[in-house]
């Protein structure tokens, strides 16, 4: 954890939608490179890597050589695994209030 | 540090429209059913629990967990507006809180060379501060 409040690096990593996506994403993958987040996410390569760099920054993600490639996966330890919950959870709300709007919405053409 | 999560959706219909959707549970998930009243059972494929509180047309709020997991506590809010209706839903596990701020402190006490039952009653101190 870098100095200062760690607390605050953490949620001003984690105040960005794209990076809790990423920081969710990576949680479920274990350990991926910049270009295998990219992918799955609707933003650049190069956004990613900044993103993580972010994340980095906060002590929620490392980073190991892999031959030419560079893979980050996400650390261990209370906070991580708080904030890990809390992406994934954000993730689920997502598709609940989507699909409640749908049920809703089910409605709206036949009024 | 609270440990929650807020999501919100603004759709057009009004309040009551709403809430009667949310009797119609398909959307939290598959196999889903829930009674909106005090003590009412949630299932949700694997997740159960119970409702806390259920005030029509505006406040829904239960717990729910699946084998294994905390539970933890969803509170859904209809708010009426100009449009239609504001849902705010936010998830959050209280007594899981206190337990990973208690880990945290007890490590922080253990590297400088505490021992547990130290750091355990630290860690009480702190959640309180928390709250």
């Amino acid at each position: 954890m870098p100095a200062a409040d760690p607390a605050d690096a953490v949620f001003n990593a984690l105040a960005d939608g794209t990076r809790r996506d990423l920081f969710a994403l990576l949680g479920r993958r274990g350990e991926a490179s910049a270009t295998d987040l990219a992918r799955e996410l609707p933003v650049t390569r190069q956004a990613v890597q900044k993103h993580l760099g972010l994340l980095a920054d906060a002590g929620l993600v490392a980073a190991r050589r892999s031959g030419r490639e560079v893979l980050y996966h996400p650390t261990p330890g209370p906070m991580s695994e708080a904030l890990e919950w809390m992406a994934e959870v954000g993730h689920q709300w997502d598709d609940r209030l989507a699909a409640l709007d749908r049920q809703l919405a089910r409605g709206r053409t036949s009024a | 540090m609270n440990k929650a999560v807020e999501r919100e959706l603004l759709v057009p219909e009004t309040p009551e429209e709403v809430w009667h959707s949310l009797a119609e549970p398909a959307w939290l998930g598959e196999d889903a059913s829930i009674e909106l009243e005090p003590a009412g059972e949630v299932q949700v494929g694997e997740r159960s629990g119970f409702v806390e509180e259920a005030e029509e047309p505006s406040r829904l709020v239960f717990w729910w967990s699946a084998p294994d997991e905390e539970a933890s506590r969803v509170e859904l809010d209809l708010e009426e507006t100009d449009d239609g209706t504001l849902v705010r839903v936010t998830e959050s596990r209280p007594l899981e809180i206190l337990t990973l701020r208690g880990r945290d402190l007890a490590l922080e006490l253990d590297l400088a060379g505490g021992q547990g039952p130290v750091a355990s009653a630290a860690a009480g101190g702190a959640a309180l501060v928390m709250g």
